[in-house]
């Protein structure tokens, strides 16, 4: 199967079917499914070329989704940006890529002109009615009656082999520069058909949009819903600042399924007013990303008891690769929950650095073979292949029976005066302190640096201290605690680890600004 | 005397280790059982009693007692400045 001939059955058999519920517009599957075409034929008449990459810069809207499976029956290579990014990082993915066409709102095209960016994109087509700018350099933009004055006829099958490239992901990476994930149909439908098969997901169902389009767990909501002729609900990124408005449009619009980072799940427990409120058309919550703190976990499915929970686990590059479906709540005892066992098809192996198997129980590499396993980076159209089978970066043990643990990214395995310490077990403890909304940890030269939020304005350094040293080895007890009133996020509503580093090293104050304080309760 | 080295060697362990909170903290909080004190801020706060005070503690000085709290620690520093001015006298 391939993206581009998803919805065309739905618009056959139930044209009239909402397709996908936007908060200004809503799209029907036959309406989804002409408006695509035509934005197929507006890029083609634009210059797209088959195998050409598409830049779509559009708030998630219906038309977003649009624009992304036009691309795609024109043969090109959708790359969905970031609208929260500025506009010289669109620059460097469009450099990266190579994009000359990109399909974007006037209001963040007026962003692109002020910042003096452009090359190398020569067409913008508007996804809306607005004026047509000047471009500063030689290009043209297409007004969107363009667009809509198009040819809603589909046009030939672009290609049939599931195996070719249909979208590019750009991630930050480590070093900040992003990188351009390269995933074929074949790698997005094995984690979408899976996903999709795991809770059943059927005509009535109504999935929330919440994660950015740029970030793979969009991948989900969209085509996962769309090849099942279900509901696609967006939860626009307005809605996705705020618990409150997400909680409201989950019950308003009686939302079934919901994929998210655990952060936003948080939000709408900590402002949103969950554990009272509830949400009861929510039956299936699947969450990955980050690590889900199992204390909120709890909370989290105390307040929606009708809902089954999944941990699904992958770097972008191999999209999803593991999966854990929570048999109830974590039991009071248990600190961190599985990963999960290996999913999608895919095959999981726990190696040590040598590249050999280690025995069930000890930490080493996860190495992901299987329909997941992206094709490669872009790299400046250098197009490096993915290694086989892949290795994730990521560090697991496997539990006797079956279930893999996370303890981390190697990445996060620092050294401070020569003794490994895993940051996310450091993290784990801290997060262990009731009084302890969020943390994160890292190494500053040979100092360990925990960052973290009070739950409440009593909790003292000392606490934090004296709490580590109780759980931790003396080496892994943070020798510097800050305590903030909130940790800077990406797009994708994780905490951002390299910018909260920063700031530390800097002594960045805006960003991180220290928590309120109050005296804590007299010891006995 | 031994108040001013007390309140000297408070104040550098809360701005060195505890980020400036010195809530909860007191002269008798057991150092090591707070995650204050291993043996790489030991070395830093021998340093600092040197630099502060001109005091050398022997090696067998140094030890889990003497590091217990801020008030064990001062009274050491007291004890040893007390002595050099005899000695000096």
């Amino acid at each position: 199967m391939r993206i581009d001939r998803l919805v065309s059955p739905w618009a056959e058999r139930v044209p009239d079917r909402v397709a996908i519920e936007g908060v200004r517009e809503t799209l029907t599957y036959r309406e989804l499914d002409r408006l695509a075409n035509r934005f197929a034929h507006a890029l083609r008449a634009a210059g797209v070329e088959p195998g050409d990459r598409v830049g779509v810069h559009v708030p998630r809207s219906p038309r977003t989704v649009a624009a992304m499976l036009g691309a795609s029956r024109a043969g090109a290579v959708y790359v969905p940006l970031d609208p929260g990014s500025p506009p010289a990082r669109m620059q460097l993915v469009a450099r990266d890529c190579g994009l000359r066409h990109v399909v974007i709102t006037p209001g963040l095209l007026a962003g692109w002109i002020a910042a003096g960016v452009q090359e190398p994109v020569e067409r913008f087509l508007l996804a809306e009615d607005g004026a047509v700018p000047a471009l500063p350099a030689p290009g043209r933009v297409h007004p969107w009656p363009e667009v809509q004055a198009a040819s809603a006829d589909p046009l030939p099958p672009p290609g049939a082999s599931p195996d070719e490239l249909a979208y590019l992901l750009y991630t930050s990476g480590s070093t900040g520069v992003p990188k351009g994930v390269m995933l074929s149909h074949r790698n997005a439908l094995a984690f979408v058909d899976w996903a999709c098969d795991a809770i059943g997901l059927r005509e009535a169902d109504r999935v929330a949009s919440v994660a950015p389009f740029h970030f793979d767990l969009s991948v989900f909501d969209i085509w996962g819903s769309l090849s099942r002729g279900a509901t696609l609900v967006v939860v626009d990124e307005g809605m996705v600042a705020s618990g409150r408005a997400m909680v409201d449009r989950i019950q308003a619009r009686g939302i079934t399924v919901w994929y998210s980072v655990p952060s936003a799940i948080l939000l709408m427990l900590e402002n949103g007013g969950l554990a009272d409120r509830g949400a009861p058309s929510l039956r299936a919550v699947y969450f990955a990303g980050e690590v889900f703190p199992v204390k909120h976990l709890r909370r989290a499915m105390a307040a929606l008891p009708q809902a089954r929970f999944y941990n699904l686990f992958g770097p972008t590059e191999t999209n999803v690769c593991t999966a854990y479906a929570l048999p109830g709540p974590p039991p009071p005892e248990a600190t961190a929950i599985p990963i999960g066992q290996a999913s999608c098809g895919d095959v999981a192996t726990v190696v040590d650095p040598e590249g050999r198997p280690v025995p069930d129980g000890e930490v080493g590499e996860l190495f992901i073979e299987g329909p997941t396993v992206m094709l490669g980076y872009w790299d400046g159209g250098r197009r490096t292949p993915a290694r086989h089978p892949y290795p994730t970066g990521d560090m697991v043990s496997r539990r006797p029976d079956g279930e893999l643990m996370y303890h981390g990214r190697r990445d996060h395995m620092v050294k401070i005066h020569g003794f490994r310490i895993e940051l996310g077990e450091v993290e784990a403890a801290l997060l262990a302190h009731p009084g302890i909304q969020e943390a994160i940890a890292f190494a500053v030269e040979q100092q360990l640096v925990a960052v973290a939020i009070p739950s409440q304005p009593s909790l003292s350094v000392l606490e934090v201290k004296r709490h580590c040293a109780a759980r931790l080895p003396r080496y892994m007890v943070p020798g510097e605690v800050r305590l903030v009133q909130g940790l800077p996020r990406t797009s994708s509503g994780k905490i951002d680890r390299v910018r909260t580093r920063n700031a530390v090293v800097s002594g960045d104050t805006a960003l991180l600004a220290p928590a309120l304080r109050a005296e804590p309760r007299k010891e006995p | 005397m031994e108040p001013r080295v007390r309140a000297d060697i408070r104040r550098y362990i809360v701005a060195t280790w505890l980020s400036g909170d010195d809530r909860g903290f007191d002269d008798e909080t057991d150092l090591q059982q707070s995650g204050i004190l291993d043996s790489f801020t030991t070395l830093a706060l021998i340093g600092f009693l040197d630099d502060s005070f001109q005091v050398q503690l022997e090696p067998a000085e140094i030890n889990a007692d003497t590091f217990r709290s801020v008030s064990r620690l001062a009274r050491l520093v007291v004890q040893k400045l007390e002595q050099r001015e005899k000695t000096g006298a």
